[in-house]
């Protein structure tokens, strides 16, 4: 099967979808045929599809969701990209209180099929404003879904299926993933959203992981493996809808649990999931509940100091041998 | 035009009657004396032409078509309502009249509107849409952004900001140095301009010129309308802050009754015409008012449907 | 709550003479208590009137704990007394049991992981008898899981026993014995003809011979009466014999005080009385208690040789086993004569073998001409 990078596999979703419907378009600064994206994912779109379906945004964060939940109520698929997850809170309200409620305010009038993209994550030293990992934000606003992939084929798919959904999906991606390279068929194919992937499987832990966290936390699990640990790894892939069953599931075989994240602990998607386990497979852990996530600081710009906030293959070794014994 | 302002300020008035009577959960804010800004707006627009609207909305939902049953249901929280009671007074919509929502947050449905205005110019249509907001709204972030770039990609979006002098209970002279938000539209290099707001025709007038401006494909245009709230801010407002001289001003201006006035000046109607439209009208309220009180509510566990598609 | 033996804790009040408000007279008695095997009774330790019984019938009480207060006629009931009980306590209580409720609750929470507590529900196992392999003695899955196993494996139960009363005092003893005193037991055949022949003539027991064989050894070798009190062998003033009883209720010693003191006839009709209060659990304390050293007969079930616990805190015991006839070889001939098998255990930390042995030697040649006994 070809190899392609996480960012040639999201462009390839965009186009693939561009062409299967009219009704969908991008929108966002810069994503245009003059720097083709900050990230390259749109790069030659604008080309192909023109400067209306491939538009770029005067720097006005809230008239991009905005007009993104116009267009959106009024028969178009508009994705808007937002350059920086960091940046989403100048568009917080467009996204929390418009694209999120109109369809339940409206009492089902309205449909709402706008998918924001946005990269979190922190790992190349630009700083406190363009690295963190906000997920929890979204996770707690009932009407949003959450598409979180952390490969090349996950990330085509999700992105295919939020683009034909009727909801409104936050689609984070990582900027350390985008040059990523992975296998990806050539056919078409969709990865419905609330199904978790299981990207390791093993018997002593389950690790639960998500977006760049998952590699690393394969990477610990090879560690790990070597010290005559089995680790198994569960990808959620979507944070709303949660793939809640399989978490239990492994749980109940495993008897322990780590959740590594890269937002904040104090009230972080691990802090949910802790929650769900303790709720539903409590009776099944042998152990406490592990979180490993970035400390409640901002993220440092020093190399040493954003390295040390970051969770790796260690903290995460070192957290599942606080529960494996 | 007539018939309708009239529904509008009876409608208003049978709400703050059952307002009282505690029919009405929550609040209400209410557009009595600003009639003349949604009709004569309104009346410019077709049925496929896109409106989107604020917490004091009842009067743009009620002057784009909405049917006043649906619309009283829904203030009251009756399962028949526009929103299945979902909504309530400050989130009215009728889609199917291309109301396009009202928003309770001040200013957001600017870009909203705007992105209904690239929906059309992207499927090539002549719809356009009107951009209802208060004087108080041009000074959200949204009112920069939304404008901005519906001027720049050349939308089609009329942006109407009906300037009651108050937003809440803050004068607008405490809050900009300007006097007519119509001249922030230079910022934006699109036409602004400042009418009576409280002259029916003359905003007609106005109006027609930016929606055919804008289904020319010409772009956007801001239109102040100089009017004035008769009640406070919200139900429970007695508007203390409001100068009695000014109130009694604006009352003397009276869009209905100036409007009443010209026409039969100009004998398009006559006394008696003119007082069965406003039997019809209030009858039509009645209507609507005994439909929305004989509603049921909706059953509690709806309350989880309709979050997702 | 008088301290009746060593070893005593607690003891249990079971009869009260006097009610409340009935005049007493010093020595006379007001109490019966029961402790570990005996009923003693309380004397009144001075005159006046028995105002206030703190321990009811029935109840356990500490040694050193109050039962009664008796005041002088016309005295008030001291509040610091009356006090001792609810008010002043409970004040304090009232601070600190918030504290010590929940103190209690942790301390007697089992830690155990929720996966190892649904195991144990689902097989009826008790978490208190699982050891816990996790950090901090943590029971896992695991731990539960490996006592299902080991359950598994053994046999059934048909019948649950608890320990105790004097089965629960016995296997205290013991187990202080055992865990306190390294024992060793040495043995030696005694040809009981001689002592065959007295017991026809005089009508006593062989272990009415015994007691005074042993008295006797004793005097010779002081070091056998004795016990270690921490860094201090105390040899004992008086020989003092205990002679073990099987009873209904189980293994009752009473005591022959000053057994050196008393001639074998004495011995004989002290240990007859003695016996018959044991069989009706009628035994003062004096009679339980004091005692330096200790014989048990387990010859009229058949036993030969077997190794005796000694009675803490003596230093040593004396088994008996039967009197049978038996072939043995005398002057070089081979003859058949009542043998008996004598097992004496010792504190190995107070005499070594040889002393041992030397004692043992003696109460065997006191028993093969027992004519000297007599005297």
């Amino acid at each position: 099967m070809r190899r392609i990078t996480y960012r040639d596999a999201l462009r390839e979703a965009l186009r693939e979808e561009m062409l299967r419907d009219g009704t969908v378009f991008l929108l966002g600064e810069d994503i245009g045929r003059y720097w083709e994206g900050a990230f390259r994912v749109t790069k030659g779109l604008a080309e192909e599809f023109g400067d209306e379906r491939v538009r770029d945004t005067p720097i006005s964060e809230s008239a991009i969701i905005g007009v993104a939940a116009g267009a959106a109520i009024t028969g178009m698929r508009p994705i808007a990209e937002i350059m920086f997850g960091d940046l989403s809170a100048l568009a917080m309200d467009q996204i929390a209180n418009q694209v999120a409620k109109m369809r339940y305010m409206f009492g089902g009038q309205a449909k709402v099929p706008v998918v924001i993209r946005t990269p979190f994550g922190a790992g190349v030293n630009i700083a406190t404003h363009h690295s963190q990992s906000l997920e929890a934000w979204f996770m707690h606003v009932p009407g949003l879904k959450i598409a979180m992939p952390s490969t090349p084929y996950d990330a085509k798919g999700l992105l295919k299926t939020a683009i034909r959904g009727n909801d409104p999906v936050m689609f984070f991606e990582h900027k350390l993933l985008y040059p990523v390279e992975g296998k990806v068929p050539q056919e078409e194919y969709t990865i419905p959203f609330g199904v978790a992937d299981l990207k390791r499987e093993g018997k002593d832990v389950t690790v639960v992981a998500t977006l760049y966290m998952v590699h690393k936390a394969l990477s610990a699990a090879e560690i790990l493996s070597k010290e005559g640990i089995d680790a198994e790894v569960v990808d959620p892939r979507t944070l709303v809808p949660l793939d809640k069953q399989a978490i239990v599931d492994s749980v109940r075989k495993t008897g322990r649990i780590a959740i590594v994240t890269e937002d904040c602990k104090t009230a972080g998607v691990s802090a949910e999931i802790a929650a769900v386990v303790a709720e539903e497979a409590l009776d099944y852990l042998d152990a406490p509940i592990k979180r490993v996530a970035e400390p409640d600081t901002p993220i440092p710009f020093s190399p040493p100091l954003e390295q040390f906030v970051i969770p790796n293959e260690k903290s995460i070794v070192k957290a599942v041998k606080e529960i494996v014994y | 035009m007539y018939r309708k302002m009239l529904e509008i300020r009876h409608f208003e008035e049978k709400a703050f009657e059952l307002y009282g009577q505690n029919l009405v959960p929550g609040t209400l804010h209410l557009y009595a004396g600003q009639e003349a800004v949604a009709v004569g707006v309104c009346s410019n627009l077709r049925r496929d032409d896109y409106i989107t609207s604020t917490h004091r909305g009842h009067g743009h939902c009620i002057a784009k078509g909405a049917q006043l049953e649906k619309t009283m249901a829904e203030i009251l929280g009756k399962k028949t309502g526009y929103c299945k009671g979902k909504g309530g007074s400050m989130h009215i919509a009728d889609f199917s009249v291309g109301m396009l929502g009202a928003t309770a947050i001040v200013g957001a449905g600017i870009p909203i509107a705007a992105g209904a205005g690239l929906s059309i110019k992207l499927k090539e249509t002549d719809q356009v849409v009107v951009c209802f907001f208060g004087e108080g709204g041009s000074n959200q972030g949204t009112f920069h952004e939304g404008i901005n770039i519906a001027a720049i990609w050349a939308l089609p979006v009329v942006f109407v900001c009906e300037n009651n002098l108050y937003a809440m209970g803050t004068r607008q002279s405490r809050v900009m140095l300007i006097e007519n938000i119509a001249d922030r539209a230079v910022a934006y290099g699109i036409p602004g301009v400042s009418v009576d707001g409280n002259d029916v025709l003359a905003v007609y007038e106005a109006a027609h010129e930016a929606v055919n401006r804008a289904r020319e494909g010409k772009g956007p245009t801001l239109i102040e309308c100089k009017t004035y709230r008769h009640k406070g801010h919200s139900r429970v407002d007695p508007a203390t802050y409001r100068p009695k001289e000014e109130v009694e001003e604006w009352l003397k201006k009276d869009p209905v009754l100036r409007f009443k006035a010209k026409l039969l000046e100009t004998e398009v109607l006559t006394g008696k015409e003119a007082d069965k439209i406003e039997q019809d009208a209030i009858a039509a309220v009645e209507k609507a008012a005994k439909f929305a009180m004989d509603s049921p509510y909706p059953a509690p566990e709806e309350a989880l449907e309709d979050v997702y598609a | 709550m008088p301290r009746l033996s060593l070893t005593m804790k607690e003891g249990t009040v079971t009869q009260w003479f006097k009610k409340e408000g009935d005049t007493v007279k010093k020595g006379e008695p007001l109490v019966e208590v029961l402790s570990e095997k005996a009923t003693y009774d309380v004397e009144a330790p001075a005159s006046g009137v028995l105002r206030k019984i703190l321990a009811d019938e029935g109840m356990d009480v500490p040694v050193a704990g109050t039962l009664g207060i008796i005041t002088a006629p016309d005295e008030e009931l001291p509040e610091i007394e009356v006090a001792a009980t609810p008010p002043a306590v409970e004040a304090e209580e009232a601070v600190a049991v918030p504290e010590r409720k929940i103190e209690g609750r942790i301390e007697s929470h089992i830690i155990a992981s929720p996966a190892a507590k649904r195991l144990a529900g689902e097989h009826g196992i008790d978490l208190t008898q699982v050891r816990g392999s996790g950090p901090d003695g943590r029971i896992v899955e695991e731990d539960v899981r490996s006592l299902i196993e080991e359950m598994r494996t053994m046999p059934r139960v048909r019948e649950v026993i608890p320990l105790t009363g004097i089965r629960k005092t016995a296997a205290e003893r013991v187990s202080l014995s055992a865990q306190t005193a390294p024992q060793s037991t040495i043995t030696m055949e005694v040809d009981m003809s001689n002592a065959a022949k007295l017991r026809e003539r005089v009508g006593v027991s062989y272990t009415d011979m015994l007691v005074k064989a042993v008295a006797k050894a004793l005097t010779e070798h002081p070091i056998i009466n004795s016990t270690l009190e921490r860094e201090q062998i105390k040899i004992f003033a008086d020989i003092n014999i205990g002679v073990a009883v099987a009873t209904e209720m189980g293994l009752i010693v009473p005591v022959i005080h000053n057994a050196n003191g008393k001639s074998l006839t004495e011995i004989s009709s002290k240990l007859k009385e003695l016996v018959e209060k044991a069989k009706q659990s009628k035994l003062t304390k004096e009679e339980l208690t004091g005692g330096t050293f200790t014989i048990t007969n387990l010859g009229m079930y058949g036993v030969d040789v077997f190794t005796p616990i000694i009675n803490p805190p003596e230093t040593a015991i004396l088994g008996v086993g039967r009197v049978a006839e038996k072939p043995i070889v005398v002057q070089g001939q081979a003859v058949v004569r009542p043998v008996m098998q004598l097992s004496l255990t010792f504190d190995h930390r107070v005499v070594d073998g040889a002393p041992a042995a030397e004692f043992l030697q003696k109460v065997k040649q006191k028993l093969e001409s027992p004519d000297a006994l007599l005297a």
